[in-house]
């Protein structure tokens, strides 16, 4: 099974990777157009088969140990085929990526084509996702040394001026966002109330140098060490937040340990579960 | 409006203006002093790093992008160049898309720098999409056949650094450099079944849930936010030098500062206009 595994994965070029590539688009069209096909009752029992089957294999793959499998030396023959599921888990993961496209060419191109209210803006994410398209590959592949170092100096002010530049942009929002939501919402209307500010002060002195510079006049050990902002707020982390951690991750564990079973069974019923395909 | 009401009610754009100020003024002077205390995760992450094998490789696992850029790129950068500078071989594996670029360009600065070289000394494989618990469970049974070239189609092993890497026998360590909370997948699917050292990097905020972790001894250490990489910084001899983490440490400072004094300035108001109610004048807000 590895084996004939690696025949197939290994990388192709020149007219094999286009045999391979046309292969892998007709065998999923066909098994795209079949599941389609097939009629929404039969199609739910063949996706709740699946979704048994690839749970069963991780259960049994990791829950039974080595040991019980009556095979010399003692090993779990499921954990073999680990890295052809890797590879496989990979492969399935990535068409949520071509999914993620594909709906984004839907929603957009219908907002072009309408001429609604906005519509440059979806005209902005073609414009923007075929530029950065075509200079990524330009860069990468183009034969004419001139066109690719064009093509890269055009990718990097896309990639590092654009990109990243906005990416980094709305995440650095919050800081703002928190300071205004910070000072308008922290009042001290009970004892709970000001525990957890004190707390909450303690905490960020403590991680920022100038917590150590604030008593720092305090003694490096001893008993007036206890006093220093860094003691305390690494006092305050590693036991009432691991206590209170420890709890929380322990009540994740268990409503995980549900919801995954009941995914694994295909009991799961609401949003997503219960839909036609 | 009086003194009181202002106090709780300072216009939210002078506040957006004011911390923007009080964030800018350290990165552009840039400090070159570091933290003078080094937490005790940061240095279990130092010496976890300090002991690995030289026959063995280290897998940088980094999933932050641009958003997190501030926090994690010091941690990644701190990282990378502890393990260049004591020449111990690594790998670097993005689940970003954005974060693949990003971590190549910071390995291979750092490198050019050291005079270290892409293949022998380190090794980027790439954007990996995920799963991320299939294919770290896969990787501790098989490492070439999990990934099977570098991030420019190279096969693992035709290169120099990876050539030898088999399975999780030949890994010495792992970091896993996150803005969120995905290193539970790496000690349940991989550190814990196959006893390999394991180093995590959140963000700040997310450093707080790792501690029962870090006590348990599942973790091995941890680089607190950007405080935590100017903290290594400071293990690795760069104390002295006008970095961006040790300019983000002071830039945290001022702004943790300025937050408190708005606390308190927005609760003394509270206070006071609440005694003043109860004598018959003035207004609570808030």
């Amino acid at each position: 099974m590895s084996s004939v595994w690696n025949w197939i994965a290994i990388p192709r070029h020149g007219w094999q990777f286009a045999v391979f590539l046309c292969g892998a688009l007709v065998i999923g069209c066909a098994v795209l157009m079949l599941l389609t096909s097939t009629p929404p009752r039969y199609r739910k029992t063949i996706v709740a088969a699946v979704t048994f089957l690839a749970g069963l294999y991780y259960a049994l793959e990791f829950l039974i140990p080595p040991a019980l499998w009556p095979l010399k030396p003692p090993r779990n023959p499921l954990s073999e085929v680990q890295p052809l599921v890797a590879t496989l888990t990979q492969i399935i993961w990535s068409f949520a990526l071509l999914l993620g496209v594909w709906n984004l060419f839907l929603i957009h191109g219908r907002a072009v084509a309408k001429h609604g209210r906005g519509w440059y803006n979806s005209a902005a994410f073609f414009i923007s996702f075929f530029a950065i398209l075509g200079a990524g590959l330009l860069k990468d592949y183009a034969k004419n040394a001139g066109l690719s170092k064009a093509s890269e100096s055009i990718f990097t002010v896309l990639f590092s001026g654009f990109l990243t530049s906005l990416d980094a942009t709305m995440f650095s929002l919050i800081a703002f966002y928190i300071v205004s939501a910070a000072y308008r919402a922290f009042r001290v209307k009970s004892l709970e109330a000001a525990l957890m500010m004190a707390a909450a002060a303690i905490i960020m002195l403590a991680l920022v140098p100038v917590g150590a510079e604030i008593t720092n006049w305090l003694p490096q050990a001893g008993l007036l060490s206890a006093l220093r902002v860094e003691r305390i707020g690494y006092w305050l982390l590693t036991s009432p937040n691991m206590a209170a951690q420890r709890a929380i991750a322990f009540g994740i564990a268990v409503g995980s340990l549900a919801m995954g079973l009941r995914i694994w069974l295909s009991l799961e019923r609401g949003n997503f579960f219960d839909r036609q395909l | 409006m009086n003194v009181l009401e202002k106090l709780q009610t300072i216009d939210r754009r002078v506040l957006y203006l004011l911390i923007a100020a009080v964030i800018a003024v350290p990165l552009l002077q840039r400090p070159s002093r570091h933290p003078r205390i080094v937490f005790a995760e940061v240095r279990n992450a130092y010496e976890t790093l300090q002991k690995v094998p030289k026959n063995k490789i280290v897998i940088i696992s980094c999933v932050w992008g641009p958003g997190t850029r501030a926090e994690n790129e010091p941690q990644t950068r701190a990282i990378i160049r502890h393990l260049l500078m004591q020449g111990t071989r690594f790998v670097i594996l993005s689940w970003d898309q954005l974060g693949s670029q990003l971590t190549y360009e910071d390995a291979s600065e750092i490198s050019s720098e050291l005079g270290k070289r892409y293949g022998t000394d380190w090794v980027h494989l790439g954007y990996n999409p995920g799963p991320m618990y299939a294919i770290i469970r896969g990787l501790g049974k098989s490492f070439q056949e999990v990934f099977k070239v570098d991030r420019f189609g190279k096969k693992l092993r035709s290169i120099p650094a990876t050539r030898n890497v088999r399975d999780y026998r030949d890994i010495g360590a792992v970091v896993e450099i996150t803005p969120s909370g995905t290193v539970a997948s790496w000690i349940a699917y991989f550190n814990q079944p196959f006893d390999v050292p394991l180093i995590f990097c959140p963000t700040a905020v997310m450093s707080a849930e790792a501690y029962p972790y870090l006590d348990s001894g599942q973790l091995d250490g941890m680089l607190n936010g950007v405080i935590g990489a100017a903290q290594y910084e400071t293990l690795i001899g760069m104390e002295n030098e006008r970095t961006y983490a040790a300019a983000a440490a002071w830039a945290l400072s001022c702004a943790h500062i300025f937050i408190i004094v708005l606390i308190v300035l927005g609760n003394l108001g509270y206070a006071l206009s609440k005694r003043s109610t109860r004598r018959g004048g003035g207004k609570t807000i808030g």
